[in-house]
């Protein structure tokens, strides 16, 4: 999945990428926005950049996102 | 109901105070003060770790010696009370990052202020744009970004993806009000730096003059740190000033900015490259106690394609625009290929047409939807008239007698793999073509230069080739050396370096003061809470989100003059009026409730309040429904709505939005206020089952009684 700016997420899982932090886990089960996917290469091992709702703009592994469909 | 305050927060502000009426005077037991207060911040914010409890207790233990000092062992005797008495409170803000009485919530920022990597109080700003009040606005955003002409200008604009009037209509044009702001402070010589505190005697190091080194300086040398900020190129701004064309980011609009830093003492050495010039050795030597490494993400990946060495016209998108932000103005060639999708390779594009290259082409390995470029400026390339070949793969570079004379490419069709819902670019057969050019760009990434830091062996290395750190404190392996930016993220945005900077600058200063670090990321500062701006419900919901003046076609084919020419004040005034004012209006929907379920009125369309699924939101829908019961206010936890009698009115205001206003009928007898006409006629029709209209006469409850009192006499039997 490519993401791209201004797309929901759900942050539905932990990853076990070492971009993911100890603190993330309280986000699992949010929601977001993308705000800055990848810019430069749309690799899919990118971190990119969620704002999530009610707890700031965080990078997240891509495999820790699904797409909320609006 | 009891007012139960929170312990924390009445300790926090209980050392504030002490703090700042004087009555520590001595400088040791203010500074411990001072840190003991960091540390409470970090527990009224959610933001503390295990061992800060113990921080404070040692540290108030330290404050209690001070005997010469009455006010120090009172402070003291406070904090070790209320942590006595209220240390399971204490425990839980860490715990569970909540506070239960709401005190410490009441910090709750909007979505724009949460979303901002910065954390910038956006709607504190907006209002006093919308005010007039420029400089106040611009001194709220340099609180927590010392760039706020440059992030006007070029951020990203997180805060807009997040802005709650977005699910209205079109999120606040915030960015440019920004840049607005900054432009009108400065020209009215109003673009001050903030005090500075008293210099601490400590200094620290600064490798990389971009944005998020810079943010670190700034804030430092605030703190009254001695900072000195090494760069490896001739002048300061990093990605800033060499990877963003002048068409988007006047140099001088840097310099500005850069100059306030100066101003505060921060001092900065270029062409000093560190693995070159400098090393951790040398720093410590030079009693340089930290080290903030920002050396961004300068390096550019290969094309990995045949030729690519053999021709000095294959050249890096990075290493191109730099030269020309040094002064280069030598057009690459007649026609020019850049390849690559994201905004550098846009960039690039638009710098070569400038320059005089009368073709320009991206070659792009996939489609439109998924080019990672921003939409705005891939659409103002193609206004200018640069090609866009889609589904292009380049396989070779050909040339003739040591000249590049054109790109093989294949034509390219998207599949997906197994496993995988991405859609991959992969060769079609027998589709070779060659694009003819004088020149070609390569602009498909860039990552950390890692050998000049090759003198850091403990430093930790992520597998994407970034320093490893603490995400929260931005540490890294090796103790004293803090990074971020670029170097840490990979290529990412202004405003997220300029965000890692200010974090990085709050923990340089905890490390240096010997205090611990936060586990959790910061939460926003809300600076301050500025009244709402007033207006009919008509007026917000009709005013639109303006256009950007675009320079005129044939000037940004030819030069190199700002594109984006800004709004006009009476825009940006109308513009920032949009806010919703979601620092205030907590969108916990309990008005919509009230008004719908146990009024039955349904007076409030305010769809916007749902994140996943908003619904339509007509502020003028209010006004034909609502009966001013105040049953939405009176319920409203932040006074975000509120019922207010003026004049011989009464009226319903959302966050400074009218949603109604109706005319005040007044008792007959007494004249005292009963409400409005429409609000009567609701209580007579849920009354008239139970008691019995007294004529059409509108009187109050206490001359009603008086009435209903007489008849009484009059009918009662003796």
């Amino acid at each position: 999945m490519a993401f791209h700016r201004g797309q929901k997420v759900e942050i539905f899982r932990k990853s076990e990428d070492e971009g993911w932090g100890e603190h993330m886990d309280q986000y699992i089960g949010r929601h977001g926005i993308i705000t800055d996917p990848d810019t430069t290469k749309n690799d899919p091992d990118a971190l990119i950049e969620v704002s999530v709702e009610g707890k700031g703009t965080h990078r997240f592994p891509q495999d820790c996102l699904r797409l909320l469909t609006a | 109901m009891p007012d139960i305050k929170c312990p924390v927060n009445q300790t926090l502000s209980g050392l504030r105070e002490a703090i700042e009426s004087g009555r520590l005077f001595n400088p040791r037991s203010r500074r411990i003060a001072e840190e003991i207060l960091d540390l409470l911040t970090d527990v009224a914010w959610g933001r503390a770790g295990s061992d800060h409890l113990a921080a404070i207790a040692a540290l108030s233990d330290e404050l209690a010696y001070d005997e010469a000092s009455p006010g120090a062992m009172a402070a003291a005797k406070s904090i070790k009370d209320a942590l006595g008495e209220h240390r399971e409170v204490f425990q839980s803000h860490i715990e569970t990052h909540n506070c239960a009485t709401g005190d410490c919530v009441r910090l709750v920022p909007a979505p724009c202020q949460m979303t901002c990597p910065a954390g910038i109080d956006v709607p504190t700003y907006v209002n006093l744009i919308g005010l007039g009040h420029d400089a106040e606005a611009i001194e709220v955003i340099r609180k927590d970004n010392p760039f706020p002409w440059v992030c006007g200008l070029v951020c990203t604009r997180p805060c807009e993806f997040m802005c709650v009037r977005g699910r209205v209509d079109k999120p606040i044009s915030i960015k440019f009000l920004k840049a607005f702001a900054a432009e009108r402070a400065l020209s009215d010589h109003r673009y001050r730096n903030p005090a500075q505190a008293p210099d601490k005697g400590q200094r620290v190091a600064v490798v990389g003059a971009g944005p998020g080194g810079m943010t670190a300086a700034y804030y430092l040398a605030l703190k009254g740190y001695g900072v000195t900020v090494f760069e490896a190129l001739p002048v300061a701004g990093g990605m800033m000033m060499l990877g963003i064309p002048r068409y988007r980011l006047p140099r001088e609009v840097i310099d500005r900015e850069v100059a306030m830093l100066e101003e505060l003492g921060v001092k900065f050495k270029f062409n000093t490259r560190y693995g070159e010039h400098l090393s951790r050795e040398s720093l410590q030597s030079e009693n340089f106690e930290a080290v903030f490494l920002a050396i961004g993400a300068h390096q550019a990946f290969k094309l990995n394609i045949p030729g690519e060495n053999d021709y000095p016209q294959v050249i890096e998108a990075i290493d191109f625009l730099r030269h020309v932000a040094l002064g280069d103005r030598r057009a690459p060639g007649r026609r020019a290929v850049v390849v690559g999708g994201g905004n550098v390779a846009i960039d690039a594009a638009r710098t070569c047409l400038r320059l005089g290259s009368e073709e320009v082409t991206i070659a792009y390995r996939r489609t439109r939807a998924e080019m990672p470029a921003d939409v705005e400026e891939l659409e103002q390339a193609e206004d200018e008239g640069i090609h866009i070949a889609f589904l292009t793969i380049p396989t070779g570079i050909r040339g003739t007698d040591g000249r590049l004379t054109g790109l093989n490419c294949l034509r390219a069709k998207l599949v997906q793999k197994d496993g995988s819902d991405r859609l991959f670019p992969v060769p079609e057969d027998g589709s070779d073509f060659v694009i003819e050019t004088d020149c070609v760009i390569s602009a498909i990434g860039q990552r950390v230069d890692l050998d000049c830091l090759a003198d850091l062996s403990g430093l930790k290395w992520t597998r994407r080739q970034t320093i490893h750190t603490n995400t929260v404190s931005m540490e890294t392996s090796t103790p004293g050396v803090f990074a971020g930016g670029d170097a840490v993220t990979g290529p990412a945005t202004v405003v997220e370096a300029i965000g890692a900077g200010k974090r990085a600058a709050e923990a340089i200063d905890r490390f240096l003061s010997g205090i611990p670090q936060p586990k959790m990321p910061p939460v926003p500062v809300r600076r301050t809470r500025v009244e709402w701006i007033e207006l009919p419900a008509s007026t917000k919901m009709t005013l639109r989100r303006p256009e950007m003046p675009l320079l005129n076609l044939e000037r940004r084919r030819t030069t190199f003059q700002q594109v984006e020419l800004g709004y006009t004040e009476n825009i940006v005034r109308e513009e920032a009026r949009r806010c919703l004012r979601c620092d205030i209006c907590l969108r916990c929907g309990k008005c919509v409730e009230v008004c719908r379920d146990m009024m039955g009125i349904n007076a409030l369309e305010f769809g916007f309040l749902n994140f996943d699924h908003p619904g339509p939101t007509d502020f003028r829908v209010t006004a034909e429904r609502c009966i001013l019961c105040g049953a939405c206010a009176a319920n409203c936890p932040n006074q975000a709505i509120r019922i207010i009698d003026r004049g011989d009115e009464r009226l319903l205001s959302y966050c400074g939005t009218i949603l109604n206003r109706q005319k005040l009928e007044h008792c007959r007898t007494c004249g005292a206020v009963l409400g409005p006409q429409r609000y009567l006629e609701f209580l007579q029709k849920r009354t008239q089952t139970v008691s019995t209209v007294i004529a059409d006469r509108n009187l109050c409850h206490s001359c009603l009684r008086r009435q209903s009192a007489g008849v009484h006499q009059e009918n009662t039997p003796v």
